[in-house]
């Protein structure tokens, strides 16, 4: 156990750095000197000169991505343009509470609803109930994050005038979390649903829950009880996967809502093109997905032990 | 049909010969799409006829504006079925050019993701060891990566277009091909027919292609079509915010994105190209869901 997870650190620290050069690389990608287009058009050739060198960009690409690495070792990913120049990571740093709040509700909310319902239309194949949640699982991986975004504003602000449509938690209290949330949880919620429901399936088709059954017991024990359990561990990685999906509907929740978190950072920094917030915030958004990664694998690992050996 | 009589004239096949012909085309086309999703594979299909014929069916421009006739409401009655937006442009049509857009950047973005995951998994599982484990890792990295947000940065930076929406899903959503195909080459790589391959001498080029690639076409077309509607969700992402296909080019996601602000007095602006959207990324996934029953009933779920 212990050297698979040597194994499993080694590997995520590889990706990370990996992740260090496509994110060098990313600014570069418009050629030149990224400082002509970080500036406003009206800056003089000297402000463009200055920042070149500040920012190191007048050096040859493998000696700046040499020094990239040695800042990134010491934490230091450059200074924000915009806003209030201090260090990107203390920018950023700022902002993730709200991501992680605004994305822990969603996955709460997914997970509750979605479990709830696979699992009850699991009981009762075929049923009304069971049509019903597929089409509606069906329809929820097909809707673009933002535009159950503007359903929600549609009902709850313009035609029930329940909630205003935009405002984060410090302005609205947890009223203010109920439409981003449900936006970004919708289409987990659709996918715990499909795998609840064909896991569940599964599950009351084997052997031991016949025999359960046939000792008498009530289908509502035999179904939270002893299906339920079983049908947990896909859902639990579920769980996890979902992060990168999370993350990606986060910077357009966070849009269409004006939350205040990382992917609206994104979104912010891209257009008043200060883009070492933008490096930091892919930076920080890819360790964290890695980090998840390496979690669910070591947890996997520990559950299951033929995994170590692969 | 026509086929040459004796003496060499071309001949009408006879009725009976028509009628039992046209039974056996009907049957095989049954055969073929026995448990087929009608309402996708139409909706595709009118969703390809709208992007290829856009011009000739479209009622009006996708860019003609009219001061004097904004955010009508859809009515049948008028001649802006489905309502005008808040430049009075004609929805249909922008909705009927915005079905251009999409199905361009859905097949085209999905070819080239097809391509490179394809190229990584055949080099990977035929030539094995190092070679595989840097592709593994290069393939973990690019999973590891925020795709939308790093697509937003590459399209923000390359300046927003169709080619370069295209370029950038392309190059982010290849890895499930990667993973997926891999397994299934390595499985290959282990069969009779392969090992004899090899000890017939075979290169490992011809190898891939020859014996390899066709065994995994399937799997290919499956992932194909289910990668479809993600590319169309990533386009509409990114015209949503601004940095996908610029203005006034109609694409379904800038529509949603002008009607942000006239959410409050025009309820079919943000509606109706969310629709659209919606029913052609479940065509695109019901058709591959329908596809992986046809070609392995055991993987079937739901």
């Amino acid at each position: 156990m212990g050297r698979y997870i040597i194994k499993r650190l080694i590997e995520g620290v590889i990706t990370l750095w990996l992740i260090t050069l496509a994110v060098f690389f990313i600014l570069r990608l418009g050629g030149g000197n990224p400082i002509e287009y970080m500036l406003p058009p009206e800056a003089t050739r000297a402000d463009i000169e200055k920042l070149t060198q500040a920012y190191g960009f007048d050096k040859p690409l493998l000696q700046q991505y040499w020094i990239f690495n040695q800042k990134l070792l010491r934490g230091n990913l450059g200074d924000a343009l915009a806003w209030d120049k201090r260090p990107t990571v203390q920018v950023v740093w700022d902002r993730v509470p709200a991501t992680l709040q605004l994305a822990s509700a969603a996955l709460l909310f997914a997970a509750i609803v979605g479990v709830s319902i696979g699992a009850l239309a699991a009981a009762r194949p075929d049923s009304l109930f069971d049509r019903a949640g597929r089409v509606m699982a069906i329809t929820g991986q097909s809707m673009p994050v933002f535009w159950v975004g503007l359903l929600l504003i549609l009902l709850f602000s313009v035609y029930l005038g329940w909630l205003p449509s935009a405002g984060g938690v410090d302005r609205l209290g947890p009223k203010g979390l109920i439409m981003p949330a449900l936006s970004l949880g919708f289409f987990l919620m659709a996918s715990y649903m499909r795998i609840v429901r064909s896991t569940m399936l599964d599950v009351l088709e084997s052997d031991y829950i016949k025999m359960v059954r046939a000792k008498g017991l009530p289908t509502r024990l035999v179904l939270w009880k002893h299906a339920f359990k079983n049908a947990a561990i896909p859902v639990f990685t579920l769980f996890f996967v979902n992060f990168a999906a999370l993350v990606s509907g986060a910077v357009v929740t966070e849009t269409i809502f004006a939350w205040p978190g990382i992917g609206r950072l994104l979104v912010d920094s891209l257009i008043q093109r200060d883009y070492p917030t933008t490096q930091t915030v892919i930076f920080f958004a890819a360790s964290f997905i890695v980090f998840i990664n390496i979690v669910v694998d070591i947890m996997y690992a520990w559950l299951d032990p033929r995994i170590r050996v692969a | 049909m026509a086929f040459r009589g004796s003496d060499g004239a071309l001949a009408l096949p006879q009725p009976a010969a028509l009628t039992a012909g046209l039974a056996l085309l009907v049957q095989k086309l049954r055969e073929v799409f026995r448990g087929a999703p009608t309402f996708s594979l139409c909706f595709l299909a009118i969703a390809v006829l709208c992007a290829i014929f856009a011009p000739l069916i479209a009622p009006f421009g996708p860019v003609a504006t009219n001061p004097t006739n904004i955010l009508q409401a859809p009515s049948v009655f008028s001649k802006h079925v489905l309502g005008t937006d808040n430049q009075g442009r004609d929805i249909l049509s922008r909705l009927i050019y915005g079905a251009q857009t999409s199905v361009k950047i859905g097949v085209v973005a999905v070819l080239l993701a097809a391509t490179v995951g394809t190229l990584i998994a055949l080099v990977s599982g035929v030539f094995r060891g190092w070679v595989d484990r840097l592709l593994m890792r290069i393939t973990d990295m690019f999973l590891a990566l925020p795709y939308l947000m790093v697509a937003l940065t590459a399209v923000a930076l390359l300046g927003p277009s169709i080619p370069n929406v295209i370029l950038v899903i392309g190059l982010l959503r290849w890895m499930g091909f990667a993973r997926v195909l891999r397994s299934e080459v390595l499985k290959l790589v282990e069969m009779d027919f392969v090992r004899l391959a090899l000890a017939a001498g075979s290169s490992r080029s011809r190898i891939m292609l020859k014996h390899v690639f066709p065994n995994i076409i399937n799997t290919l077309l499956v992932l194909a079509t289910l990668e479809v509607g993600l590319a169309v969700i990533v386009e509409a992402s990114l015209s949503f915010l601004g940095l996908g296909v610029p203005r006034p080019t109609p694409s379904w996601g800038s529509m949603l994105r002008d009607s942000q602000q006239y959410i409050y007095i025009a309820w079919w602006f943000p509606l109706i190209p969310g629709i659209a959207i919606t029913l052609l990324v479940m065509s695109a996934n019901l058709t591959g869901d329908w596809l992986r029953d046809r070609f392995d009933p055991t993987r079937r779920q739901l």
